[in-house]
């Protein structure tokens, strides 16, 4: 890819922290950025790769910053972007928050990182744990419960320091599933899906070798056990640390892990299920006086489950005001900024229904301006469940010094990008 | 507080800095240094205290010896003597019993970007390919790269290559990557770093421990390895398998093309390739990442170009969702308008118009979302006749959108060609017939024009009133000529009779974007897979051409005879002065090309069938090509033209014969892709003269420069 420089700006364009890598692009380059990103937002042909003379800034937006690589290159644009993504996550976890305010109280360490991430612009450590040992600033973050680490001489994976030790050896493995689902204003299921995820955190000493059981229909099949109880899962992608000719063989998912968290393995699952809950909504707008919203939200999964934390984000036009709701359970807020009324159930059980009503004044004069109808999006988490069946049969650890170690699993489903059309 | 970086505060902090009470106490001294460092960072001059800086880096105390090294590295260019100081140092730190210090010390080194400092570094560098640490050696190998290019033009150190391609097998996989960076760059005027048979093995073998940077990277740099047999290509396909599959989307994109470039010869490979990169690519379509979703769109779009309908039975997927950025949105549409097929055409439909009324954020933005719309109605009309009807329901839903002429224009088209079909066309058009004054575009003057008189022939008791109206303002009023002519045209036509009228108006070729849309369909992956996965395809080709169109010309036209620019206007196409200059330099070339050599089309066609390309070359070329002007030209140095693609058309082409005396005859196909790019040049050549061929293409070179000048 070979990035000529990092940059971090703040809304106004004005960098607050940059890194020279490859010094073939003026620094003063970046003046460019921000007044060619007006321009062409004004157009409408704004996109995240913008080009001035012979340098290409690609920028990803992050809270208050713009984070922009420059390249002359004709480069990998995934991979940039990709880059940068790391960047934030790396940042992200050395400082919980990252903007502005945290750039400015942090610069020593992120000239830390900035120097370790990348040399010559070339990406080189990214893993935070590893990168861990030659950062000499304390992060206000990163707690761990590990003894000290030497220096790495020589990696055998690069993914993984040697020598780490742990007095407690345990491994939390979470299986997440997000539902993406799109329903359109005649309430037709337009897209539906599954993206799951099963993210590990690992505290484990020495070199570890993991074996993780699923019940995966391909592997059912193979060992002769039958459809039951198996989940078929497409697309299942891994992290760089699992064996996939061994799972390409067997089914097998065999790996030695980073230390500390990381993402095993994602997949999807494109048959279509019963959306978990679903909203029917009626928006009535008496031009120049009022607004009636009725929402009716119904939980349609089991009955042993309980959704947490659910949030039902309802549009309303800009110019209403003295809002007044009538819920059936939980609390109903209005949200002006947003122009959005939100209606929070804190535990909403599988089969149960529920009702929102909500009254609105608008002024007597209309405003010209046409606005967009924005959807009803639901945020949820219904712990203990997956919608795919998947499960965690067995994990097994092993390491030469022969130590035991405990694996925790929890399950979990939650609302991904969760969107019902608004008429 | 004293102001960032005025003498007051320089000499603040270098008072602090020699304070030896606070050199004393570690702490505090660091205090001061994070505050030089501050400064620094928020970009105030304080190089002022370059020598206090020096010495402050002769501690054992890593964090202090971070700090110093950070300011060296931004100041070191502007203090040259007073930087040699710190090398001393530097060095030391190289051989620091602690891994992360000499590795700290070596990149620092190295990152000194100043005159002189070759010299110095070299030992350290060649030591640290050598270090027992691989975080040493990861800083070495980078190093070699820095040294040289600081060193300029001067020739490349044979040793230090060989080293660093030894150390390809090192254990580290940063260190195997890393080599292949340095010796990319340090190689770059020999073409870059030679992937052999052994060392491309090698790589593969090593590829499950890279990270996704690495294995991106190396993936790029398999693409120069020929396998020597279909054997082995289809080995190291089987081995990257795993590739295609990986979680980091750069690493699918990367695996991919090199699947396609492999394959090129085995279109059956190249289409299961993309059949199975479908699922990660749609993925990343839906990636929580706006920018890789982009960039995956764009690559989508580039498959489609070859695949037409490959993600048709996925188009739901491609359904933008309300608080998208407008740039995915504006990719998605384009994704959809492309998947359109008879089973989803209705849902397409219906999905488009709802974004008719979407009113983003911005009202700006929404409404050049519409007119994207709108014209990707005028596509699916052209593409699939039989949701004419669909669109025509929807049409009226978007009229009020229409902010920008080009929207207007694909409206009014619309209306023009289906407006049978949709009840309220005549008024809608009524509507801009009663604004025509107010209108500065005269493009859509004349698509308005065009668009009633056909609708007057089909619909004439409603129209014929607006018509009459609209033909008056454009005879009578209108003050720009073109549309005063056309509106004239148009009347003339009229008198001639509606059936007349009818036979010139009503066959359905008048719409200029219909070309673009057939040779759009099925290009060849070949045509594209080297630029695959690179910014090309994330610009769209035409946009990337008029990008890094002022960058070819530049350093090219040195060594290119460029005739002075000719102020006589075009059409009078070339002077007598010109013919002059063009004759003296097929003349003097040493090859003389007969006058009368004439070849029939298709005497030409099977001469080039059997020939090969004796040389390819591309041209500097922008703007459209003339034929006319290019035509005589050509024809003042005896070279005929066979044939011509007419102006304007995408690709330009033309086919092109000469003789020369000796009965040698050099056909020659020129093409241009993209306006603004260059002129691609191939000659065939009946008897191989390397000589008269040279001289050949220099003919060529001068009269399409001087066709150049004369445009400019």
């Amino acid at each position: 890819m070979s990035a000529s420089a990092v940059f971090v700006l703040d809304l106004k364009g004005k960098p607050l922290i940059s890194r020279n890598y490859k010094g073939d692009a003026s620094m003063a380059e970046i003046d460019h950025f921000m007044p060619l990103l007006m321009q062409k937002e004004e157009e409408g042909a704004l996109t995240p790769l913008l080009t001035h003379g012979k340098v290409h800034f690609l920028w990803i937006k992050h809270t208050n910053l713009y984070l922009v690589a420059t390249t002359m290159k004709n480069a990998n644009a995934s991979l940039v972007y990709s880059f940068l993504y790391k960047v934030v996550e790396v940042f992200s976890e050395y400082f919980k928050e990252l903007e502005e305010e945290s750039i400015r109280d942090n610069f020593v360490v992120i000239y830390e990182l900035l120097d370790e991430l990348m040399d010559f612009g070339f990406p080189q450590t990214t893993d935070s744990k590893i990168l861990q040992e030659y950062i000499t600033q304390q992060g206000n973050k990163l707690e761990t419960g590990k003894s000290h680490v030497p220096p790495t001489v020589t990696n055998a994976v690069s993914w993984r320091s040697e020598g780490i030790k742990y007095k407690k050896n345990e491994v939390f493995i979470d299986v997440i599933e997000s539902v993406n689902l799109l329903v359109n204003t005649n309430g037709s299921v337009l897209l539906s899906e599954i993206v799951g995820t099963i993210k590990l955190k690992t505290f484990l000493s020495g070199m570890p070798e993991l074996r993780l059981g699923l019940n995966d229909r391909m592997l059912f099949e193979l060992t002769g056990r039958g459809k039951n109880k198996s989940v078929e899962l497409e697309d299942v992608k891994f992290h760089q640390c699992v064996r996939l000719s061994r799972f390409d063989n067997d089914r097998t998912i065999s790996f030695i892990p980073p230390d500390g968290d990381f993402e095993l393995m994602s997949y999807r699952l494109n048959t279509q299920v019963k959306p978990l809950i679903w909203i029917e909504s009626v928006i009535e707008k008496f031009s120049h006086s009022r607004v009636e919203i009725m929402v009716k939200a119904k939980g349609q999964f089991k009955k042993q489950s309980v959704a947490n934390g659910v949030e039902i984000s309802v549009p309303v036009p800009s110019d209403a005001d003295s809002p007044k709701f009538k819920t059936s359970v939980g609390s109903a807020k209005y949200m002006p900024e947003k122009n959005i009324v939100i209606w929070s159930i804190k535990s909403f059980p599988g089969g149960k229904e529920f009702l929102m009503r909500a009254h609105f004044g608008l002024p007597s004069v209309e405003k010209e301006e046409v606005e967009g109808r924005p959807p009803i999006a639901v945020r949820f988490e219904i712990p203990y469940f997956t919608v795919s069946g998947i499960q965690v049969r067995y994990m097994k650890i092993i390491e030469k010094s022969g130590y035991q170690a405990l694996p925790w699993v929890r399950y979990i489903t939650q609302s991904g990008d969760y969107q019902l059309r608004t008429q | 507080m004293p102001h960032w970086g005025t003498d007051d505060a320089v000499a603040e902090l270098r008072r602090a800095l020699s304070n030896r009470h606070a050199q004393a106490d570690r702490l505090r001294f660091r205090n001061v240094l994070l505050r030089v460092i501050r400064r620094m960072a928020q970009g105030a001059d304080v190089s002022g205290v370059f020598a206090e800086m020096v010495k402050a880096g002769a501690t054992r105390d890593v964090v202090q010896k971070k700090l110093v090294y950070w300011y060296m590295g931004t100041y070191a260019a502007l203090q040259p003597g007073l930087a040699l100081l710190a090398v001393n140092t530097l060095r030391k730190d190289c051989s620091d019993p602690s891994p992360a210090v000499r590795g700290l010390a070596l990149r620092s080194l190295c990152g000194l970007r100043m005159p002189g400092i070759q010299e110095y570094i070299q030992q350290p560098i060649l030591n640290g390919l050598r270090d027992k640490a691989s975080y040493v050696r990861r800083v070495a190998v980078l190093g070699c790269a820095k040294m040289q290019k600081l060193q300029g033009d001067t020739e490349v150190d044979g040793v230090l290559v060989n080293e660093l391609y030894s150390l390809l097998r090192d254990q580290d996989p940063i260190v195997v990557v890393n080599c292949l960076r340095a010796l990319e760059e340090i190689l770059r005027r020999e073409g870059g770093v030679v992937i052999n048979k052994p060392i491309a093995h090698h790589l593969l073998k090593r590829m499950s421990d890279l990270d996704q940077w690495g294995q991106s990277e190396v993936l790029a740099f398999l693409l120069r390895y020929k396998p020597r047999s279909e054997e082995e290509l289809f080995d190291i396909l089987s081995l990257l398998d795993g590739s295609l599959k990986s979680n980091s989307p750069s690493v699918v994109m990367a695996a991919t093309k090199l699947f396609l470039v492999l394959a090129k010869d085995f279109p059956q490979v190249q289409t299961d390739v993309l059949v199975r990169v479908k699922g990660p690519l749609l993925a990343a379509c839906s990636s929580e990442s706006r920018e890789l979703c982009f960039a995956a769109l764009c690559h989508v779009r580039q498959i489609l170009g070859s695949l037409p309908g490959h993600f048709s039975s996925y188009y739901k997927k491609f359904f933008c969702s309300y608080s998208e950025p407008h740039y995915i949105k504006s990719q998605k549409m384009e994704v959809l308008c492309e998947l359109v097929n008879d089973e989803n055409v209705q849902q397409v439909l219906e999905e488009l118009k709802s974004y008719c009324t979407d009113v983003s954020a911005e009202l700006a933005q929404g409404a050049i979302f519409a007119i994207a719309v709108v014209q990707a109605f005028r596509d699916l009309v052209w593409l699939c006749p039989q949701c004419t009807e669909a669109v025509c329901q929807a049409l009226p839903s978007c009229e009020e959108a229409m902010q920008d002429s080009e929207g207007k224009q694909a409206l009014i088209w619309l209306l023009g060609v289906h407006g049978e079909r949709v009840p309220s066309a005549p008024y809608v058009l009524e509507d801009f017939v009663e604004n025509v004054r107010s209108e500065t575009f005269p493009a859509v003057k004349m698509e308005l024009l065009t668009a009633l008189v056909r609708l007057f022939l089909f619909r004439p008791a409603e129209c014929q009133d607006i018509l009459g109206r609209l033909l008056y303002y454009c005879i009578e009023e209108e003050t720009d000529m073109v549309v005063r002519d056309r509106g004239l045209f148009y009347y003339r036509l009229l008198q001639a009779g509606v059936e007349e009228a009818k036979r010139v108006l009503c066959s359905p070729k008048s719409d200029p974007s219909l070309g673009l849309l057939e040779d759009q369909a099925e290009r060849p992956v070949n045509k594209w897979a080297s630029e695959f996965n690179t910014l090309v395809p994330v610009y769209g080709k035409a946009c990337w051409a008029i990008v890094t169109a002022n960058w070819a010309m530049e350093p090219r036209c040195g060594g290119f005879h460029c005739a002075a620019p000719m102020t006589a206007g075009t059409e009078s196409l070339i002077s007598e002065g010109n013919k002059e200059v063009l004759q003296v330099h097929s003349d003097s070339a040493g090859l003389t090309l007969i006058p009368k050599a004439h070849l029939t089309a298709e005497q030409f066609e099977k001469t080039w069938l059997s020939l090969d390309v004796n040389c390819q070359q591309a041209l500097p070329w922008r703007g459209a090509a003339h034929p006319d002007t290019i035509q005589t030209a050509l024809q003042v140095v005896h070279i005929q033209t066979i044939a011509m693609s007419k102006a304007g058309a995408q690709p330009w082409k033309a086919y092109l014969s000469a003789q020369d005396e000796s009965g040698c005859l050099f056909l020659t196909e020129l093409v241009l892709e993209t306006e603004n790019s260059e002129m691609q040049v191939s000659v065939k050549q009946s008897e191989e003269r390397t000589e008269a061929l040279q001289y050949f293409i220099s003919v060529l070179r001068t009269v399409m420069g001087t066709v150049l000048g004369l445009k400019s």
